[in-house]
């Protein structure tokens, strides 16, 4: 099951609610979301923790209609419509998948410059699940 | 090591089959596989079976390679499931390909079986979806048609590619599955058709995206120097290569590049001698229109970023100097997405063999094959060539 449970989300608060990254020791490049070992250098397993500022850049996107959304999504899409999910390349390095808020739509473009701000994502097992989405600026 | 050979290959019909679960399905592609086995089988000689399989809606997620291989009279044997997402069955035909080198084993079955329709829509997109990085490409509002629409933005932003040539992916495969009696979808689609169809995650649409189905698939691996038991015209496997890459594609230097893909490939080139120009003819993982226009750069077919060029000149029809999913592929034939894997080895079989049940379909003196199988949005990924 695509189920993600309160535990499972538990674990991942600092990600979620604060996109704390991982600065590796060795070669300074920056892992978001973390890594056992640094995916760029592949060698070191030191990092020191960075707050990203959660500013990027839109590297491609999508527009999810009822179709293509998941369950747990669908409820989202009948109330809005179609939702811009983006993979967004961040100011400090990596690379991070999020949905784009505060848009329509079809304004959604390459390279359009975005942040990351807190959001509510959906409600399962009776609890609101926060975490970030982008939006322009 | 030991040389390997395939000696019979067999399918169930795939499609939509309420009368069916899981055994009587692979007992269907089982009886197939004996059948074509040209001098005869005494399914005594089968030693071992590697089983591909995802989970079948989650009912039978224990021991399901043993259930479905007793069910047929092949009790007692070395069995397993190999579950590498929608490339659990080229990883099964990896896995007794290695039996075999090895010497370990010498006549081995490598098959795969899903049930699809079982399961109800909601449920269905619960237990589908689950196998790129969850925690977070789910997270964020996607399943796979989202994945591959992020690749597919990106490849048109990059590289020029056009609607048209997605499009042109759906008639293809459509055309040939057509001409397919085991295929799912027996009929063709215009290209104005493919373009229109209802919007599932932009840029791709319902034409764009294959199915859920229920099928099986299974092919007798044996050691070269026993083939000639079985039949005058076995194919030979050549190479195979095996290649994983970060799940998640914003984890990827790269987005509009299989790694897994090119890696396996490159792989199963060295081990075979050849090169992309060698291969005649492929079955190369469709389940979106974006995921083949993907494997014929990252397979070497063509020039990066010059797939939509290629498919549009018609490299890849049947008649064509590289014809591709002559079955139909993922989206006309059907993606039960643990049989996929064999379901490609047992059309290559056939292809090499100029056994196809239509001649309309047949690759004319075909000797080189190559089959792909991705796992999600390229976690996994495993290729294989073969040669009569």
């Amino acid at each position: 099951m695509a189920h993600v449970s309160v535990p499972m989300y538990w674990r991942t608060i600092p990600q979620r609610y604060k996109m704390i990254g991982q600065k590796c020791k060795k070669c300074g490049a920056v892992n978001f979301p973390p890594k056992g070992v640094c995916k760029y250098c592949q060698t070191s397993s030191e990092f020191e923790e960075v707050q990203l500022s959660g500013r990027g850049k839109v590297h491609t996107f999508v527009l999810i209609s009822a179709g293509g959304a998941p369950p747990e999504f669908a409820e989202q899409e009948k109330a809005g419509g179609q939702y811009p999910v983006a993979i967004v390349q961040l100011e400090e390095g990596p690379k991070m998948i999020g949905q784009i808020a505060d848009v329509d739509p079809k304004e959604v473009k390459i390279d359009m410059p975005v942040k990351a701000e807190l959001r509510k994502i959906y409600t399962e097992e009776e609890v609101i699940r926060y975490g970030f989405k982008f939006v322009p600026g | 090591m030991k040389k390997v050979a395939i000696v019979g290959a067999g399918q169930s019909r795939y499609g939509d089959f309420p009368d069916k679960g899981i055994k009587e399905l692979f007992f269907e592609a089982y009886k197939d596989m004996n059948a074509s086995v040209d001098k005869g089988l005494d399914p005594k000689v089968i030693e071992s079976a590697y089983i591909g399989n995802l989970g079948s809606g989650g009912f039978q997620l224990g021991n399901m390679s043993a259930l479905v291989t007793e069910y047929c009279g092949l009790t007692h044997i070395n069995t397993m499931r190999i579950e590498n997402a929608c490339a659990s069955g080229g990883y099964a035909l990896v896995a007794a390909v290695m039996d075999v080198m090895s010497g370990t084993h010498k006549a081995v079955l490598a098959g795969g079986v899903e049930k699809m329709t079982d399961v109800s829509g909601i449920k269905q997109k619960y237990w589908l979806g689950v196998s790129g990085d969850t925690e977070y490409e789910r997270l964020a509002g996607t399943t796979f048609s989202g994945l591959y629409a992020l690749i597919a933005q990106r490849h048109m932003y990059e590289f020029g590619t056009k609607r048209e040539h997605l499009s042109m992916v759906a008639v293809k495969n459509h055309k040939n599955g057509a001409q397919n009696p085991k295929a799912q979808f027996q009929r063709e689609i215009t290209l104005e058709q493919a373009i229109k169809g209802p919007i599932v995650a932009s840029p791709l649409n319902l034409f764009d995206c294959c199915s859920t189905t229920d099928g099986a698939s299974a092919v007798l691996v044996c050691d070269a120097e026993m083939a000639k038991q079985f039949t005058d015209t076995p194919v030979y496997v050549t190479g195979f290569g095996t290649a994983s890459d970060f799940l998640a594609i914003h984890d990827r230097a790269n987005t509009t590049t299989l790694e897994g893909t090119r890696r396996a490939g490159a792989m199963a080139y060295k081990m075979s001698g050849l090169t992309p120009k060698d291969i005649q003819l492929a079955e190369v993982h469709d389940c979106f229109t974006i995921a083949e226009l993907l494997a014929y750069e990252d397979l070497g077919f063509c020039e990066k970023g010059n797939a939509g060029p290629f498919i549009e000149e018609g490299h890849t029809q049947i008649g064509g100097d590289k014809p591709v999913n002559a079955s139909g592929g993922l989206k006309s034939k059907g993606h039960p997405i643990g049989s996929t894997g064999t379901g490609m080895a047992y059309e290559m079989f056939n292809q090499l063999r100029g056994t196809v049940q239509k001649p309309t379909r047949q690759v004319k003196g075909a000797e080189i094959g190559l089959i792909h199988n991705v796992g999600g949005s390229g976690g996994t990924v495993a290729v294989t060539v073969m040669r009569r």
